[in-house]
């Protein structure tokens, strides 16, 4: 970074899609009320690009995202903002089956470039329809890239990089780190954050902890509580497919320990794929069985029963513990 | 709108080739020479005639599942062999033996197709959305049956086309059944048309068996969408003779149709219908119609040959992982 500045997460957003709506006059936004800017990431928009490219369409998730699956068709770089990302699931045959398949199925002829987005994640009490994740359902949907961001840096970087890429991405953010503050570089210094690459966040050499988004933040805090006696190195995976599992598995060369943080449901989720492929990849690296942390097998429950549900710092740090005894 | 002669000899040359081509794929299908399975065409042949001949190549098409699009496709003017080809499992495949019956014709528009009846009306409204920005009197064609008609995306369609006036044609080719189900039970009023009332689209009823009747109604439909005019309801009434899908009984409701029930629909053939206009009118002698034929025969076996001698796709596990993503 030449100079930096301070911004949030969803303002990190807003600056991705504006900057390469200005770029590419062929990006557009359609949603429900994203002219209107239900969150902040689609504020401005329409003042600045016209409602011809903030699009606002009736409740009718079929056709919301049949304007960009079939704009995508047409040559145009779409970004459907589906508001939360459990309301993917009200289209779910078009955004994970029909779009997965399109490139491949259709003898690789044409791409697909989309990005889907969506609002996610626990935290705001909302309960299951509000507060799922999507990115262990869209990952196990063969030709879409899955990515979530966990720092307003990562966050504008890999927006950016999804939009330019040619095939589906879907993006989600968490509402939970919304306004996380963070340095990104000065305006004038265009990058992009590829996907398919993990991060280390945080290094360390005692055990991996691989977490992303809210969960990340968490998991931060607990490897600077426990720094006196366990080193914690943490690992944002950053795109879920893309999966940079070279990074884990170099991760644990080191560690010989590792702990998989998904805030999603504990059967069939990112984090069983993970451990499966650790122990079937880097078994030998292996001194203690990967452990998750994720939710339990239930419909996420709204109220004061969120904050012990889903995954928290005291689970990463029982983990973390456990993992390491 | 009134048509020339020419158009009236090229809708009658395209409806005896769809014919052939349907006949075609119902005996290769029987000869066990097609993968997956086939929707047979029988006297539903004429309105996918009638929608597609005169549509350019820039216009969008959503072909009908029944027949497998065929008839629309080759009135777009698609060759057919790489269709036939995939519908092999071979490498000519127009999606390289990977597909088994879907068709993907991007150079004419026709991106994919789906297993999921109604798939369609998702990216139709892309695709008129994309249309109406690029205001280049692109038109959109959408053809499925009655039965798609049942699905919610189908509404969401027509309200999105309407609310932006795209320049959309809702070709529904009602035969009045989905695979057993009768639209009389599946619909609650006589005229899927009806549908396009609740939104304020103007829509038309024409006879689906009479190719001339519904390529006027569609060029119709066409010229108003690219004037910027918006959506057209078209509803195509015609028939269906055979099984849903080759080896599936035929049944209305729970069942058999009747060798009476079929004899009397066969009267109303989409080809004698239109073979009896054509020598009527004069617009065609028997001896042209003949040739039409012969000539259409002659297509289809070379189409067939081409499918027959290309090699059946086997790619390595490794190759088709490498193509699942784009560049």
């Amino acid at each position: 970074m030449m100079t930096a500045r301070t911004i949030t997460f969803i303002d990190a957003i807003q600056e991705a899609i504006s900057e390469e709506m200005r770029a590419d006059d062929r990006v557009f936004v359609v949603g429900q009320d994203v002219r209107g800017a239900i969150f902040p990431h689609t504020a401005g928009l329409v003042e600045e690009f016209g409602p011809e490219r903030i699009v606002d369409t009736p409740i009718a998730e079929s056709g919301m995202y049949g304007v960009a699956f079939g704009a995508a068709q047409e040559g145009l770089r779409p970004i459907c903002d589906f508001m939360f990302g459990g309301f993917t699931y009200v289209t779910f045959s078009e955004a994970s089956v029909t779009t997965g398949q399109y490139h491949f199925l259709h003898g690789s002829q044409r791409s697909l470039p989309l990005v889907i987005t969506a609002g996610v994640g626990t935290g705001q009490r909302l309960a299951n329809d509000h507060a799922m994740s999507i990115h262990g359902t869209f990952a196990h949907h063969p030709g879409i890239k899955v990515a979530m961001p966990s720092t307003p840096y990562d966050a504008k970087g890999m927006f950016k990089a999804a939009i330019r890429d040619n095939n589906p991405v879907v993006i989600p953010w968490h509402m939970g780190i919304m306004m996380l503050k963070g340095e990104v570089p000065d305006l004038s210094e265009d990058y992009v954050v590829p996907l398919g690459l993990a991060d280390v966040k945080r290094a360390g050499t005692d055990v991996t902890v691989l977490a992303n988004s809210l969960q990340l933040q968490h998991a931060l805090r607990v490897a600077e509580k426990l720094e006196p006696e366990i080193s914690v190195e943490v690992i944002d995976p950053r795109s879920f497919v893309p999966f940079d599992l070279d990074t884990v598995l170099d991760s644990l060369s080191k560690t010989n320990r590792l702990v998989v943080v998904d805030e999603d449901w504990e059967s069939g989720g990112f984090a069983a794929t993970v451990s499966a492929r650790v122990m079937e990849q880097g078994f030998d690296l292996l001194d203690a069985p990967v452990l998750r942390v994720t939710i339990p097998n239930m419909p996420v429950p709204g109220g004061y029963m969120e904050e012990y549900v889903a995954p928290n710092p005291e689970r990463i740090e029982a983990a973390i513990r456990q993992v390491c005894a | 709108m009134d048509l020339t002669l020419e158009q009236r000899q090229l809708l009658f040359t395209n409806l005896t080739r769809a014919d052939v081509y349907n006949q075609m794929m119902y005996r290769r299908m029987m000869q066990g020479k097609l993968i997956g399975f086939y929707h047979p065409a029988e006297g539903g042949i004429a309105p996918g005639v009638g929608a597609c001949t005169f549509l350019n190549q820039d216009d969008n098409l959503s072909p009908h599942h029944r027949g497998h699009g065929i008839a629309h496709m080759l009135c777009k003017g698609i060759d057919i062999k790489y269709y036939l080809a995939e519908h092999t499992g071979k490498v000519t495949g127009c999606c390289k033996g990977r597909s088994a019956f879907h068709f993907s014709f991007p150079d004419h528009k026709v991106y994919l197709m789906s297993g999921f009846i109604g798939y369609n009306f998702a990216p139709v409204v892309g695709w008129g959305w994309a249309a109406k920005r690029r205001a280049k009197a692109q038109v959109v064609m959408n053809c499925s049956g009655d039965g798609s008609y049942g699905q919610g995306r189908a509404h969401e369609a027509l309200l999105m086309a309407q609310n932006w006036k795209l320049p959309i044609i809702f070709f529904c080719e009602n035969n009045g059944m989905s695979i057993f189900s009768t639209a009389t039970e599946m619909h609650p009023m006589p005229d899927i048309a009806s549908l396009a009332d609740g939104f304020g689209m103007p829509s038309k009823i024409v006879d689906g068996q009479n190719v001339f009747e519904v390529a006027e109604a569609c060029l119709d439909a066409i010229d108003r969408a690219r004037r910027g005019d918006g959506p057209t309801f078209i509803e195509a009434k015609t028939l269906r003779f055979k099984e849903h899908d080759i080896g599936t009984p035929d049944l209305s409701g729970w069942t058999e149709r009747t060798e009476q029930e079929l004899a009397q629909l066969q009267e109303r053939d989409p080809v004698k219908v239109a073979t009896d206009i054509v020598l009527a009118e004069q617009w065609l002698t028997q001896d042209e119609i003949e040739a039409i034929r012969e000539s259409a025969l002659k297509e289809v076996a070379q189409v067939e040959a081409f499918a027959d001698e290309s090699e059946i796709a086997r790619p390595p596990v490794d190759e088709l992982l490498r193509a699942v993503f784009a560049d």
